[in-house]
């Protein structure tokens, strides 16, 4: 059996509540490690649009998830 | 809802704000009602733990393993594994991240000001509405007339999460506390949630 096929059948066996949880785990992760960073950022001296443009979003975007003092 | 708790359950949501706001968070999560309800003494939920070996002042462990949970960003051994599937090694992940920006910093990402809210109204996240709705249908199920903080930790330990991993690490179930609280053999349907949480 290829590889290919193989990861395909194993796919299909694959109980969708592993990879859902998987998706959300991560998005938690993501949301953790983006705080982080946008934090670190700030006290760097970058400017919202600076941060924004890195993270492909709208300055509107990060200032409101994360201006808040 | 709010008029069918009882004084002990109040000052549980009341203390889980006080907690929320204590650690600077955004929202009142339900690691944060786990916390208020190991402050209570003299409470049915109380009595609860401590029938199953967490007396007042004998807390200190769980509080403990609940800001390690922290440290890993609130995720659950269950996304660990979740993610370990995908590859995705967190432990490793925390490390490096912590090595750059300082240790525990993904337990409080907003310090410093920039997420974190120091006054002002908090609101519960989704998974602590969750967490009180679950406690109406389980005292509902067992047919209680008013929402008790016990009824608060068997919603806690019915749900998947950190709480619910932490509090089985030290004894308790939602099969022992249903035991202890309600006699033998007395296991509802809002079990169900501890099956899927496993």
């Amino acid at each position: 059996m290829t590889e290919a096929t193989d990861l395909a059948q194993r796919a299909g066996d694959r109980d969708p509540r592993v990879g859902l949880r998987a998706v959300a785990a991560l998005r938690r992760l993501l949301e953790q490690l983006e705080a982080v960073q946008v934090r670190s950022a700030r006290h760097q001296g970058w400017s919202w649009q600076e941060i924004a443009a890195e993270l492909g979003v709208s300055r509107q975007a990060v200032h409101k998830k994360y201006g808040r003092q | 809802m709010f008029e069918r708790f009882t004084q002990d359950a109040r000052a549980v949501v009341v203390g889980a704000v006080a907690h929320a706001e204590r650690a600077g968070a955004e929202r009142v999560e339900e690691t944060h009602v786990l916390l208020a309800l190991l402050d209570r003494e003299g409470s049915r939920g109380s009595f609860a733990l401590a029938v199953l070996g967490l007396p007042p002042g004998g807390r200190d462990g769980v509080v403990r393993d609940l800001g390690e949970a922290r440290r890993r960003g609130g995720l659950s051994r269950a996304d660990a594994d979740a993610l370990s599937g995908l590859g995705i090694d967190l432990a490793e992940i925390v490390a490096r991240i912590e090595e750059e920006h300082g240790e525990g910093v993904l337990a409080d990402p907003g310090r410093g000001g920039v997420t974190g809210r120091k006054t002002g109204r908090r609101l519960f996240d989704r998974g602590a509405r969750d967490l009180l709705t679950e406690s109406l249908r389980i005292t509902l199920g067992r047919r209680d007339r008013r929402i008790g903080d016990e009824h608060l930790l068997l919603a806690l330990t019915a749900r998947p999460g950190v709480p619910a991993e932490v509090l089985a690490d030290h004894g308790l179930t939602h099969e022992s506390l249903s035991r202890v609280l309600y006699g033998p053999g007395t296991a509802t349907d809002a079990g169900t949630g501890e099956a899927k949480a496993g």
